[in-house]
């Protein structure tokens, strides 16, 4: 029975978190240096205090169609191991406590679709948070 | 006919030109001699020294009498690092380079008497040197002689400081200033009447000072020459000389404004001794191992232009279809010693940190007493080297660093009696290597240390972990104070210091603080960093660079100068087909290759080999020259062939790194 | 038959190129001591091949190359750069400018005869008006 801090953001209309001790910092987005040949879903290089970091865009990975830059638009630096990505999404600012137990294991069909991206889901009092499987967002395999 | 050519016969020649060079460097020493007494700078007396030494040095090369290269290479340095420090040659400095082309002139007679040539005393080498090292101390600069904002419309480009300096002296003086343009062609040609002698006429009128040539397609002849001349002879005379009339020349007006800021007499006129180096650092002893270091990578440099004959050769004979394996990897093992031979010669470019930070003593006094507290500098680095390029880029992080430290970190003596602490604050400065490459560097104070509560307040967000109070320090535009301190500004600072270690070296900062004990900054460094040259261009709206090494050559297509070969039905971005000096080079636009919008118009081919054949890109424009650090780009998402890496151009954003040979047989991505 | 423009400011220098370069055959040569007159000598005149030192008064070696490669007719000139700098920055330099060939003082005679003999298309002389 843990609790654990997350960093919660939003993608579309859905809320998902992160466990706040994988994540580094949050940035805001202008532009990315674009990587011909990487994935789609790479929106490209940035370089954030003294980092050059890759920038996986999750409205693509995630199947929504692309938005224009808008000011809330966020990049959430995360460290796996010794790599360091960042994810770019609508909107970030919460941290908030989660409570492992609260966890619902993520609807088959759900797990699916989304290519393993989530895992479970939480509710605190009435909002919807989908749990993120880092690792393979950030493609622990090469994309087919 | 025998292709063996001997250049016996050119001694005469050699002697007889090294002769006018001679007298042309004393002739310049003796006015740089007199320039001293009168305190005026000398950029043309510096430049004609300088050339005269260049070209003997080239042309004793030719001939192969080795001392007098020495010679000539060793008072060329001297000189350069003269022309760098303002046009001007300290009494030291003249006296030794008489010395030298006396030298020189004592061997250019035993050439011609044929005798053996005595080698170079190692006693004037070193005299040489150790002038070199005291010119290059910025000293007292002469003021620039009157003022020198001047308008001149139309040349405003072409114009240095120095030009403008000499035609503001033309006004000084009561002459006019005009532009003569002159249109060569075969008939005046054929008269005598060539820029040359134009030249040589409207100097004996008054002075030239500047040559700018023009292109004018579609005119008769494709170019003209626009002459800037300062004369007080009538505009009759100067039409005269130029064979062309009155109402074809332009006079500039001198406009009517104030005195102008002091030039800095310091900046180097066109033309000058190139800069090859860092920033001056300022020890005599360190500039006497540079100069040293400069020519072995200029040996290095030769080396590494024969390897590439070396490898054009080895593709002439692969052509012929000569079996060419054990050469290529005679060539390859080659390749790898030059690169060790490049190491080793970077490791000798260490300079030892102790002389790096010496600055920094003198500073903390000056800073402590205008802050009116006393503080003193504690230095401990020991043995610990750095590269000199890291050194450079390092020290105006440490500078900042100790200024917050005295400006913020220091408490004023009272205060500090009164907690039980000496009176005066120390600021430490320590060095180690701490192995994998990497030096330690620790500044650290006995001051208030960071009130965590105080930031944050101000930040807004939890400091209790270390790495978030760093991230809050150094975010651009965070102060501690709301007022400008008189000697650190806004503490805008901390998040250059931030990107210095950890972008521009690719090291790592870290904080550690305790409230009324003191806090300090520790910075983890490579040793050594590579700095690569490379040409950056923009291909598809988006810019990019390629290192200058694999680059063999730059051209534009001209229309039609490529075609299509056959290839499959509806491939995409099939390669096309340039001639260039009777060679068919395959061309493939990087535009259609990376997959990028736009490109469509790319008429720059740039040009590198594979397996020893050209191979062609064609990209939207070139764009300049840089020195960078490249960082490796590894991550899995963005691990590419093709991106060599990633460095910085100075806009703060990622600029990608292209291996061109990489990319020759890639299926567009 | 070759026209070959030969520009330094060292006459010596001059003199021992025409040398070294003389065992081409069928080749003519033509002098300039500064960069403006090689300028005029390629305005007024068509060559096949300049070989040009860098390091001269008034117009230096790269601002005539960039110079001659900004006008259409003389964007094919092969340009053999010699120097005494050898250094990999005077290369890099000279490249971007749009020169052809680079080839550092001191070189042996054979030497720069094999790269004028590589830069050298023999039919075709540059600065004609196409046909």
């Amino acid at each position: 029975m843990t609790s654990s801090l997350h960093v919660t953001f939003r993608v579309g209309t859905a809320e998902y978190a992160v466990p706040a001790a994988q994540v580094l910092h949050l940035e805001s987005f202008e532009t990315a240096t674009h990587v011909p040949g990487a994935p789609s879903y790479v929106a490209g290089l940035v370089q954030v205090r003294g980092r050059v970091v890759p920038v996986v865009d999750l409205r693509a990975r995630f199947g929504l169609p692309r938005i224009d830059h808008a000011l809330a638009h966020r990049v959430v630096v995360v460290q796996l191991g010794t790599r360091v990505a960042g994810l770019l999404v609508d909107s970030a600012r919460e941290v908030i406590q989660l409570d492992d137990a609260s966890f619902q294991d993520a609807p088959e069909l759900i797990k699916q679709q989304a290519n393993g991206f989530v895992t479970a889901t939480v509710t605190v009092r009435d909002r919807l948070f989908l749990i993120v499987d880092v690792p393979r967002v950030i493609g622990q395999e090469p994309a087919s | 006919m025998s292709d063996d050519v001997d250049l016996g016969e050119f001694v005469a020649g050699f002697i007889a030109e090294s002769d006018e060079l001679i007298a042309t460097a004393n002739a310049a020493l003796l006015d740089l001699e007199a320039a001293n007494l009168a305190g005026a700078p000398r950029p043309r007396a510096v430049r004609d020294l300088f050339r005269a030494l260049h070209t003997i040095k080239g042309l004793a090369g030719m001939i192969g009498v080795e001392p007098i290269v020495e010679l000539a290479h060793a008072l060329e340095g001297l000189v350069r690092t003269a022309d760098r420090a303002g046009s001007a040659l300290a009494r030291d400095a003249v006296d030794v380079s008489l010395r030298g082309v006396s030298a020189i002139a004592e061997r250019v007679r035993a050439v011609a008497a044929q005798r053996a040539v005595p080698p170079v005393p190692a006693e004037l080498l070193d005299a040489i040197a150790v002038a070199a090292g005291e010119v290059g101390r910025p000293a007292a600069r002469a003021p620039a002689p009157g003022p020198t904002a001047v308008d001149a419309p139309g040349w405003d480009a072409g114009l240095t400081p120095g030009d403008r300096q000499q035609l503001a002296a033309g006004w000084g003086a009561g002459h006019r200033a005009w532009r003569v343009s002159f249109a060569p062609s075969e008939a005046s040609a054929a008269r005598g009447i060539t820029i040359a002698s134009v030249r040589a006429r409207l100097g004996e009128l008054g002075e030239v000072i500047k040559v700018l040539p023009r292109a004018t397609p579609g005119q008769a002849s494709s170019v003209a020459f626009d002459l800037l001349v300062a004369s007080a002879a009538p505009a009759e005379a100067l039409a005269r000389a130029a064979a062309t009339t009155v109402d074809q020349l332009v006079e500039l007006i001198a406009p009517p404004a104030p005195p102008a800021p002091e030039l800095d007499a310091s900046e180097p006129a066109e033309a000058a001794p190139r800069d090859d180096g860092g920033a001056m650092l300022g020890r005599a002893l360190v500039r006497v191992e540079l100069a040293r270091l400069d020519e072995l990578q200029d040996q290095l440099s030769l080396l590494i232009v024969s390897r590439f004959r070396l490898e054009r050769e080895i593709a002439a004979l692969a052509e012929r279809a000569v079996d060419v394996r054990a050469l290529r990897e005679i060539a390859n093992l080659q390749g790898r010693q030059l690169r060790d031979l490049r190491r080793a010669i970077l490791r000798a470019r260490m300079v030892r940190v102790a002389e790096v930070l010496e600055p920094l003593a003198l500073l903390v006094r000056s800073l402590g007493r205008s802050a009116q507290k006393e503080v003193r500098l504690v230095l401990d680095a020991r043995d610990a080297e750095l590269d000199k390029a890291v050194a450079d880029r390092l020290l105006p992080a440490l500078v900042h660093l100790v200024r917050n430290a005295v400006d913020h970190a220091i408490e004023p003596a009272e205060e500090r009696v009164a907690r039980g602490k000496p009176r005066a604050g120390t600021v430490t400065v320590t060095c180690a290597d701490v192995g994998g490459n990497r030096l330690e560097l620790i500044v650290r104070d006995d001051g208030r240390g960071i009130d965590r509560r105080a930031i944050a307040a101000r930040s807004r967000r939890a400091v209790d972990a270390d790495a978030d109070l760093l991230d809050v320090l150094t975010s651009p535009g965070f102060s501690t104070r709301d007022v400008a301190t008189r000697t650190s500004g806004r503490g805008l600072g901390m998040d250059i210091v931030r990107r210095i270690a950890t972008g521009d070296l690719g090291g790592e900062l870290a904080i550690s603080t305790t409230p009324g004990a003191g806090t300090a900054f520790t910075l983890r460094v490579p040793l050594t960093i590579a700095l690569v040259e490379v040409f950056s261009f923009v291909c598809g709206r988006q810019t990019f660079v390629v290192p200058v090494s694999s680059v063999e050559e730059i051209f534009e297509l001209r229309a039609g100068q490529d075609v299509q070969p056959p290839a499959a039905a509806g491939a995409s971005s099939p390669v096309r087909l340039a001639e260039r000096r009777g060679q068919a080079i395959p061309l493939r636009s990087l535009g259609c290759v990376l997959a990028l919008d736009g490109g469509a118009d790319a008429r720059k081919a740039i040009v590198v080999r594979r397996q020893g054949a050209p191979v062609g890109f064609t990209v939207d424009r070139m764009l300049g020259r840089h020195e960078v650090v490249v960082r490796p780009v590894d991550d899995p998402l963005v691990k590419l062939r093709g991106i060599a890496g990633s460095t910085d151009l100075g806009d703060g954003r990622p600029t990608l790194v292209l291996d061109l040979g990489a990319l020759v047989a890639e299926r567009p991505v | 038959m070759n026209r070959l423009l030969i520009v330094d400011d060292s006459k010596l220098m001059r003199d021992m190129i025409a040398a070294c370069l003389r065992p081409l055959g069928a080749v003519a040569f033509e002098f300039a001591g500064t960069g403006l007159e090689a300028i005029e000598r390629l305005a007024l005149a068509a060559f096949d091949l300049m070989v040009l030192d860098l390091n001269m008064p008034d117009v230096g070696g790269v601002e005539v190359v960039e110079f001659v490669r900004a006008q259409d007719r003389l964007r094919e000139l092969p340009i053999l750069i010699v120097t005494t700098r050898g250094d990999d920055d005077s290369r890099a330099q000279v490249l971007g400018a749009g020169a052809s060939g680079f080839l550092a003082k001191p070189f042996a005679p054979a030497e720069i005869l094999g790269e004028v003999r590589r830069l050298l298309t023999p039919a075709r002389a540059i600065g004609r008006a196409p046909a």
